[in-house]
């Protein structure tokens, strides 16, 4: 029944970006050879693990006309003090990924009571604990970066959850299918349960969703403890897909989600975005990340290029409101 | 009223939360402070004894954003523990920190100490700093990155790696391995050799990927094989020696990321490795070797024979670099001495404490394999 | 005469500076209509807030059903059976109607959210109610009628038993205030009590009971309406008699110079082919209903919405207007239906929304004159007597009417010749817009022009020296005040319609 309708139902805006999607393979496709395989499939997989799960949990403050900036930095800093707890202090690889999910939530609590409860303006105040994180991971791992335990060790089992490789070398992106659970888990808390449903009032009229009844300071924090359990799970899928987290690094990961989710039809202005549409969008800027470079866009070309496919995707919606 | 009494009760919570979390991590930070108290304690002997020690030095490194940087500690606390005399490290979040670095450095120049220790971020930045520390008569010895043209006076000796050296040792001993690969290479059937350099702006970066090339396109006219560099125009430009792409038996493409990210770095990788003529792959520091390590995670064409695979290599240590080269992926890894320079920094500095002449040590890159990877001189090098 | 169901005594409320709620007493039966008047800042809105628990009242009691009682918020008293139905519309404009009907308390399968259902209690409730709307139709998509009919029907689905309407007809067309009306009068036979806030003398005595008045913030007294005159409500509230008759005849002479022509203008569906000149000294009203296109076509006019064809003259001169920067170099001033969202800046002081229109006429250097500012607005304070304790003051604290005047200094600081009145009285009490209308004689008495626009029948009758009357984006007809009477107008209006 969900998935009837979650996938049934594709609104305008999806479909669009499921053709941005099929119109960018074909294009990247032709331009380079090597772009059609395999790997690279697997490859552009790989990349949007992370800015999947950020993206799904940075959907509900953006819908709430809000936004999350520490969930960049936030993901390293959580994958570093777990992965600090793993190697460091011995604990095991299970206890380090809760570690890492509940840094994330703890953090997601501390925003949305900035947010919420403190009517912090959302923009400063995540900006805020994007530099507390930044600063957080670091200071209580001795500035060190961390490798979280290999594939090839016992312990490093966590990482098949995104990538299997079978006896005879065949690799299997099974990530894929934990992501699409996930958002189609999150679609339906959107579209189907109390909180997504006061996530989109809030966004829509939070003094009129507050007069209906609605404990809307709740639901407001709830917004960001949903957008700090994500980057929790986005830490652990960082430290899954890569060798090292380097303390200092993240700045600028959320800018990824929060493009991707936009590219998938999110309002920036709130009360409008699906799940579906900021996970689409997400390929769309991992196609972008990993395709670019394949067509032979040297690095300077690459950025350029990606700020200019955000401001046409933006500028769609711009052009339909006014319409 | 209300939102005042939260306001502080939220700090409070921080503060304990941020209190709980540092016990998780206790009992690293004990340990520095045993190591302090201890080092304190030799101070106190050694003034009791010999004269030699109880200097007191500032080191800054570039950041403690990798693991480099642990080994240059380890260096620098044994260097202090041998001589008795004491230094603090301090670096900024991470290595584009320019101005933090500098600040940091002007209070350490604030400190008075008997000498600084500096790896530089951005040469170009640290002119004033250099110029203050020499008008307070505090000596500095550069480490890890030289600083060209340092005011008079100020930098009075350098520890560095010298890159140009360390890149060529990658070429060097990568070339054997791929010899008949590239000797069997003609016009029509090309052989593709791939380096993935962190940016193209840094002059470390610069020496070492421009070092590779040179001896690189050297060992290929040895064998009678004309060499084309394509990919990131600074690289392309750099390279002396080269034909057009279409007259060479062997072309070395050069990728860059657009941002120094761990999955930008193995998407360069990935995009050179899914070539079919592609014959080997060097990663020119630990974040580009572990792109090639990662892009290898879905490609799985790494291998130490050339028959079956892509050869690869890289630079730095790490583990999952080590882990690498124990499970066949990478043939080796060019090491530089963090350590050593860690050390050589302060034995310098307790030189020039106490007068003695100093000039520049150039370190060495080394290259480690299979083989040597538990030697004693090396071993200590491999920071995980 | 039911019961008494809720009685409010001696409800005292002060906030900083204002004594808002002073001793107040009110009493709701069963099955009556309440209307509660009183000029805006009387203390209604602060009174009913304080019953519904949006405030807390510093002394008095409440007794509620017998028991007394003090809800903690909005949902206590929903649940209790008091439920208001606000005058800003409470919307969430990117919600169905059925969501928006049931928010705060949806129907649930485990933890799924039950639209299915949703949607079929709000068609019942429609039904009941003999509304025609459809429940999954988004929000937004809505005419302002129907969605305060989505109001109602959500005052009415918390199975209440008092009702509070707070100015529902302000945003209505007559037809859908008869719809209402129709509703209210159905909810009377269902024995729920209902307090009907509102500013219009007609509509209090068409549908309500009793009348309790209120003046700044004390009670005055009650009247049982078929028994009293508007005049005896309007002494009530003002203390003064201020009602006005319709003009007979225009004082503009017939050949007063034409400054302002328009022909053939189009925007769009709701402004067709609409031409019409305006004359020195003349107020021109626009009449019609909700929708005609009347704001569009002013708001086309002053260029804040592209056009699609039509020639502008301005003092017999051709001028293109195509930014509202444009109307304003032409000497055109612009007073928004919505204060709020176009007018005026609530958060800045009354002196800095006079010199806003203006800037460069208040700069000195690159620094803003701030004495300047001051003394202007001041002397536009004295001038249309609004009343502020100072220049200094922020809007936000103005009540409705002296807003609107704040609005008017801005253009009349900016030296605008032709001045655009949309809907100038609306959310304005009786004293204020006696006020407003006072003022826009004066303007035209100067030499300015108007163009006023209004729902209202009983101000265009009484303002307008002639009388443009639109209908579905086009004009319909134009009459001169002399012969302009209510039904003429209301022919015009719903021509095309029927």
């Amino acid at each position: 029944m969900v998935k009837k309708r979650a996938f049934g139902k594709l609104k305008g805006r999806e479909v669009m970006v499921l053709g941005i999607i099929a119109a960018m393979i074909i294009l990247f496709s032709f331009l380079s050879p090597t772009f059609r395989t395999y790997p690279t499939l697997v490859s552009v997989l790989d990349n949007s693990y992370y800015i999947t799960l950020m993206a799904l949990g940075v959907t509900f403050p953006l819908i709430t006309g809000g936004v999350d900036l520490s969930i960049g930095t936030g993901l390293v800093s959580y994958a570093l003090i777990g992965g600090y707890l793993i190697v460091h202090q011995g604990v095991p690889v299970g206890v380090g990924i809760l570690a890492c999910i509940g840094m994330g939530v703890l953090i997601g609590v501390f925003n949305g009571v900035l947010v919420a409860v403190m009517d912090l303006p959302p923009f400063l105040a995540t900006l805020c604990t994007c530099m507390i994180t930044r600063g957080l991971g670091p200071a209580l791992c001795g500035g060190f970066g961390v490798s979280w335990p290999s594939a090839l060790s016992e312990s490093g089992a966590f990482r098949k959850i995104f990538k299997f490789t079978t006896a005879n070398g065949t690799v299997v992106p099974i990530g894929i299918i934990f992501i699409v659970v996930l958002v189609l888990i999150m679609s339906f808390v959107l579209n189907h349960t109390r909180v997504g449903r006061y996530t989109i009032a809030i966004g829509s009229n939070k003094e009129a969703t507050r007069l209906a009844g609605v404990n809307v300071k709740f639901y407001h924090m709830l917004a960001y403890i949903i957008s700090g359990l994500f980057a929790g799970l986005a830490g652990v899928a960082y430290a899954a897909t890569y060798a090292t987290i380097y303390p200092g690094s993240g700045a600028g990961f959320e800018l990824d989600a929060i493009g991707g989710a936009i590219v998938g039809g999110v309002s920036a202005s709130g009360g409008v975005g699906s799940i579906i549409g900021a996970f689409l969008g997400v390929i769309v800027i991992c196609l972008m990340k990993v395709g670019l470079p394949f067509i032979g866009l040297q690095a300077n070309w690459q950025q350029i290029f990606t700020g200019l496919v955000l401001i046409a995707a933006v500028l769609i919606d711009v052009v339909k409101k006014k319409k | 009223m209300k939102k005042k009494m939260l306001a502080i009760l939220l700090g409070a919570v921080m503060v304990l939360s941020l209190a709980a979390c540092g016990g998780g991590g206790g009992d690293a930070k004990d340990d520095t402070k045993k190591d302090d108290t201890k080092k304190e304690e030799t101070k106190k002997d050694d003034e009791g004894g010999s004269k030699d020690g109880g200097y007191h030095f500032e080191v800054i490194v570039k950041s403690f954003q990798s693991t480099y940087w642990q080994a240059a500690v380890i260096g620098i606390d044994n260097a202090c523990e041998e001589l008795g005399v004491t230094a603090n490290a301090n670096g900024p979040a991470n290595e584009s920190d320019i101005a933090d670095q500098i600040q940091m450095i002007d209070s350490a120049i604030e400190k008075k100490p008997d000498g600084i220790g500096l790896a530089a971020c951005d040469t170009n930045s640290v002119m004033d700093s250099l110029t203050k520390a020499a008008e307070a008569g505090i000596p500095v010895v550069c480490f890890d990155t030289g600083i060209d043209n340092a005011p008079e006076g100020s930098v009075y000796a350098t520890v560095a790696t010298d890159n140009e050296a360390a890149g060529a040792c990658a070429a060097e001993n990568m070339f054997p391995v791929i010899e008949d690969k590239i000797k069997a290479a003609t016009v029509d059937a090309k052989v593709r050799i791939g380096e993935v350099n962190q940016d193209a702006t840094g002059l470390n970066i610069q020496q070492r990927g421009n070092g590779f090339i040179v001896k690189m396109i050297e060992l290929c006219n040895g064998v009678d094989k004309k060499v084309a560099v394509v990919g990131n125009e600074f690289y392309v430009n750099a390279a002396e020696g080269t034909v057009a792409e279409s007259e060479a038996e062997v072309i070395i493409e050069v990728g860059v990321p657009a941002q120094t990210t761990v999955d930008l770095a193995s998407t360069e990788a990935q995009k050179i490795m899914a070539k079919d003529d592609t014959i080997a792959i060097w990663g020119s520091n630990q974040t580009t070797a572990e792109g090639v390590i990662t892009a290898n995670g879905t490609l799985n064409k790494l291998s130490t024979d050339p028959s079956k695979g892509i050869i690869g290599a890289g630079f730095d240590a790490g583990t999952p670099q080590k882990e690498a080269i124990k499970n066949g992926q990478f043939i080796g890894s060019v090491t530089q001495s963090p350590l050593m320079m860690g050390y050589e920094c302060i034995q310098t500095l307790n030189k020039i404490a106490k007068g003695e002449s100093v000039s520049d040590i150039p370190m060495d890159g080394y290259w480690y394999d299979m083989e040597n990877m538990e030697d004693d001189n090396i071993k200590p090098n491999l920071y995980d | 005469m039911g019961e008494v169901i809720l009685t409010m005594k001696d409800i005292d409320k002060s906030f900083p500076g204002v004594h808002a709620l002073d001793h107040v007493d009110l009493e709701v039966r069963k099955g009556e209509v309440l209307a509660l008047m009183g000029e805006n800042g009387a203390g209604k809105s602060t009174l009913m807030k304080v019953l519904t628990g949006i405030y807390k009242k510093d002394s008095g009691t409440i007794t509620y059903e017998g028991k007394e009682v003090e809800f903690k918020n909005t949902r206590e008293a929903q649940d209790a059976g008091i439920v208001i139905v606000h005058q800003e519309l409470n919307m969430l404009g990117h919600l169905t109607v059925a969501q928006n009907l049931f928010i705060g308390r949806e129907f649930k399968k485990g933890i799924r959210i039950d639209d299915k259902k949703m949607n079929e209690e709000a068609k019942k409730l429609f039904d009941r109610l003999n509304v025609n709307i459809d429940p999954k139709e988004t929000m937004s998509n809505l005419t302002v009628g129907k969605q305060q009919m989505c109001e109602i029907a959500k005052a009415v689905s918390f199975d209440a038993k008092v009702i509070i309407f707070d100015e529902p007809s302000a945003a209505l067309t007559e037809s859908e205030i008869e719809e209402m009306f129709k509703i209210i009068r159905d909810l009377k036979k269902k024995d729920i009590a209902m307090v009907y806030i509102s500013h219009r003398m007609d509509e209090i005595k068409v549908i309500t009971d009793r009348v309790t008045v209120m003046r700044d913030g004390t009670y005055v007294g009650t009247l049982i309406t078929e028994e009293c005159t508007k005049e005896d409500i309007i002494n009530m509230m003002v203390g003064r008699v201020i009602y006005e008759d319709p003009k007979t005849e225009s004082a503009v002479p017939k050949d007063a110079p034409v400054v302002l022509k328009v022909e053939h203008l189009n925007a769009g569906k709701m402004v067709q082919d609409v031409s019409f000149e305006l004359r020195k000294g003349e107020i021109l009203g626009f009449s019609g209903l909700m929708g005609a296109g009347r704001t569009e076509t002013a708001r086309a006019l002053f260029g804040a919405d592209p056009k699609e064809g039509g020639d502008i003259y301005v003092n017999g001169t051709k001028v293109t207007i195509n930014t509202p920067q444009d109307a304003v170099d032409c000497g055109l001033g612009y007073l928004s239906e919505d204060r709020k969202r176009y007018g005026i800046v609530v958060q800045k002081t009354v002196a800095q929304n006079t010199s806003m229109a203006f800037m460069k006429n208040f700069m000195k250097g690159i620094f803003i004159d701030k004495k300047k500012e001051k003394d202007v607005a001041r002397e536009y304070v004295d001038a249309l007597a609004t009343k502020t304790p100072s220049v200094e003051q922020l809007v936000v604290n103005l009540s409705g009417g002296n807003q609107q005047k704040v609005v008017v200094a801005k253009w009349l600081a900016r030296n605008s010749d032709i001045l655009i009145f949309d809907e100038p009285t609306r959310g304005i009490d009786v004293g204020a817009k006696n006020e407003i209308y006072k003022l826009m004689n004066k303007l035209v008495a100067e030499g300015k022009s108007i163009i006023m626009i209004s729902s209202e029948m009983t101000e265009i009758l009484r303002m307008s020296d002639r009388i443009v009357v639109m209908c579905e984006g086009k004009k319909t007809g134009e009459l001169d005040i002399a012969e302009a009477t209510q039904e003429s107008i209301m022919n015009l209006a719903t021509r095309e319609i029927a």
